[in-house]
């Protein structure tokens, strides 16, 4: 039998017991369903991780450090570290472990400009601010940062300098402030004053503030280190954008000059001033991936460690996998246990035309035909199970789009899950292979059967 | 040419053997007409079925046109009988679910026929059996004469060498027997197939030019009619 007869014959086969077809593709459906929503799930976050990634990093750009944690993205590494004495800056990890972080010192910073391959290196400035304030309004806490060109805020009101950084003295205010300062509106704010107060870190190597205090009579647990109030105008207004990878609240951007003042007030008598976890470094010809490929491996003979936007893509990338990976294994499950019904739905299905099978091996059907027609028949049920749980998928899918998009906060023109035409079909081609095979030993018994025997009428 | 020699089937072993047919030889020409009379169990569908290459004997073996049916490969046999045979059965085994153009359509499909002219074939078969207006209805809502007349069309529609029919008419009232039995005698005429035909009817069996009777698995009688010819000759 010619593959285009045996098709048409075995869908026909199948319309004529039509509920037993459905009712046994609708398990293979569920599968389908759950693959395609992890699929389309799969493609909606590593596309929104793609976009967080390249509208955070520049990817000419390359985080640099002389700490094995800087390169250290996902999973905490397993391996305890080594003490080591130099090493000054000590920081309590967020679950109380210590952590002993090794700076980047100004003659490193000096090398890496003194490389051919770097065209420009830009500290990380960890403002540590005390608080935020206007006249007569409350003080409030905030996180504080230097502006970088490469990461632009989304405004809310102001608008961004066409190039390069801000200008000194200004600041972007997070929208969050806005109301919290007393002002009207976000317009209203712009151009307004705030003050930031900053606190230089309490040395006291000899002890000699300690022991003028007690020769003054003062008592010596009342001494504050000494703090500074520097005000800024509101030059924008900052908002969360769809893509921030920030996950608590907005910092204040300031300008690098301003952020270099604050942080070295900040820092000032400390192990820490002048010296950064990492610095940011702009490659040559970055945008090829061969010159970061490079400067990395340079870089790493040098002892220094680095982070591509690449690379911290790649790890979002990893736990986005794994994750996926998760889910469909569910879909996998559900399409294994699938393959029982169309495995017993197909030999039932042989039984009850055991007159149909002897006449056509009567008038000459060969093995490989009949094995082909019941194996297509399962194949059929495969495509309807495919075609029915991707068709779901969408149903349910596209409509609930906007709503997980608000619900996550992904923010405008994200969606959670992105259906792609070719892996859907991808996937029903799949269903179809696995009920095929699924099919297999119906279909031999049935090739195997003895015509005389299906043919005796007494 | 059908030459039978020698065969014999057992069932079981040993003890238990059971001799459905005892060396059975008989030779049929082609376009002739064959009756297999006896009893029920007497070997009959079995020696229709060793006939067809559809079982094998124990003994002996069936030469169609010059090429043994027995030494031939399962692939070999069954193009074999998807371009030269086809079968009636007393149960018609028409698909209820499926059009009467699509069950006559069933052995182009099996034979591989290609081309344009299947469509029209169908068709012509379907106009020998006088069915053309329920080509397009299921063969469930048809009568179980024009049931049989159905499987009829199905197996003249590959115009075959040999047409089997296991009591065709078992199943019906005489007066539809006998129309079918007219049919299957005037397709015997047109088309020139050999028809071997199954059956306890004595008078339907004394229209056939050889008539084998059996009996418990033997030849009890073996009759050829002599055609007009030796009539004439024999006269003379
Ligand atoms: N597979 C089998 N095993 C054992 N005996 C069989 C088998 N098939 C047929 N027979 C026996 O062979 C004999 C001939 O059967 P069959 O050719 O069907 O007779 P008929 O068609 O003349 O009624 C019967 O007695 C039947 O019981
Ligand atoms: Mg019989």
């Amino acid at each position: 039998m010619r593959i285009q007869d045996t098709i048409r014959r075995s869908g026909r086969s199948l319309r004529s017991a039509k509920l037993r077809t459905v009712l046994t593709s609708l398990a293979i459906a569920v599968g389908g369903f759950t693959l395609t929503i992890t699929l389309a799930a799969g493609n909606g976050i590593r596309e929104y991780t793609d976009r967080l990634v390249t509208s955070n990093f520049d990817s000419s750009e390359l985080i640099v450090g002389r700490d094995k944690e800087v390169s250290n993205t996902g999973a905490p590494s397993t391996e305890p570290k080594e003490y080591d004495e130099s090493v000054t800056s000590m920081a309590i990890g967020g679950d109380g472990s210590s952590l002993q972080i090794k700076q980047v010192t100004p003659e490193d910073i000096t090398e890496l400009k003194s490389l051919p391959y770097i065209e420009e290196v830009r500290e990380n400035y960890q403002l540590a601010a005390r608080y935020i304030t206007r006249e007569g309004q409350k003080r409030f806490t905030l996180s504080a940062t230097a502006y970088n060109p490469a990461q632009k805020p989304e405004l809310a009101a102001g608008t961004l300098p066409k190039t390069g950084d801000i200008a000194d003295n200004q600041v972007m205010l997070p929208e969050g402030y806005v109301k919290a300062l007393g002002f009207k509106s976000d317009k209203d704010a712009l151009g307004k004053k705030i003050s930031i107060n900053i606190q230089k870190p309490f040395v006291d190597g000899g002890g000699e503030q300690v022991l003028a205090a007690i020769r003054n009579g003062v008592d010596p647990r009342t001494l504050q280190p000494e703090s500074q109030m520097r005000t800024f105008t509101i030059a924008a207004i900052t908002k969360k954008a769809a893509t921030s990878i920030n996950f608590g609240t907005l910092p204040v951007l300031v300008s690098t000059n301003d952020a270099k003042q604050m942080y070295d007030y900040t820092t000032e008598g400390t192990p820490s001033y002048d010296k950064y976890t990492y610095v940011y470094v702009r490659v040559k010809d970055g945008e090829k991936q061969a010159s970061i490929d490079a400067a990395q491996a340079d870089l790493k003979a040098k002892k220094y460690f680095t982070m591509s936007s690449k690379e911290i893509q790649q790890s979002i990338t990893q736990i986005v996998n794994i994750l996926q990976a998760l889910v469909g294994v569910f879909g996998l499950i559900t399409v294994i246990a699938s393959v029982f019904g169309i495995v017993n739905t197909q030999y039932i299905s042989v039984l009850e035309r055991i007159r149909e099978i002897g006449l056509m091996k009567a008038l000459g059907m060969r093995k490989r035909d009949l094995r082909r027609l019941f194996m297509l028949e399962a194949g059929w049920i495969g495509f309807l199970g495919g075609a029915i749980g991707s068709a779901g998928a969408l149903l349910v899918g596209i409509p609930l789009n906007p709503w997980i998009t608000k619900k996550l906060d992904l923010g405008e023109g994200n969606s959670l899950l992105i259906f792609r035409p070719s892996q859907i079909a991808a996937l029903i081609v799949g269903l179809m292979i696995v009920a095929i095979l699924a099919g297999y030993l119906p279909a031999r018994k049935a090739a195997k059967m003895d015509p005389i025997e299906a043919l005796r009428t007494e | 040419m059908i030459e039978v020699a020698n065969i014999t089937k057992t069932y079981g072993k040993k003890d238990s053997a059971f001799t459905a047919l005892d060396d059975i030889s008989l030779s049929i020409k082609d376009g002739a007409t064959v009756a297999i009379i006896g009893k029920s169990g007497s070997g009959k569908s079995t020696l229709m079925h060793i006939m067809s290459g559809l079982d094998t004997p124990s003994d002996g073996h069936v030469t169609v046109d010059g090429t043994v049916l027995q030494q031939m490969k399962p692939k070999q046999i069954d193009a074999f009988r998807a371009e030269q045979m086809s079968f009636i059965f007393q149960a018609f085994f028409v698909e209820g679910n499926q059009t009467c153009y699509q069950n006559v359509m069933l052995p182009l499909e099996i034979a591989e026929v290609r081309g344009r002219d299947r469509k029209q074939r169908v068709m012509d078969a379907l106009a020998a059996v006088d069915l053309s207006e329920k080509a397009n209805s299921r063969a469930r809502n048809l009568s179980g004469g024009q049931k049989q007349r159905l499987a009829i069309a199905r197996a003249i529609v590959n115009r075959p060498k040999l047409i089997f029919a296991d009591e065709p008419t078992g199943n019906l009232d005489s007066a539809t027997g006998d129309k079918i039995i007219d049919l299957l005698f005037s397709i015997n005429k047109t088309l020139g197939s050999t028809l071997v035909i199954v059956t306890h009817d004595d008078e339907l069996a004394a229209r056939c030019k050889i008539q084998v009777r059996l009996k418990d698995g033997k030849i009890d009688s073996l009759v050829t009619k002599p055609t007009r010819k030796t009539v004439a000759r024999a006269k003379k």
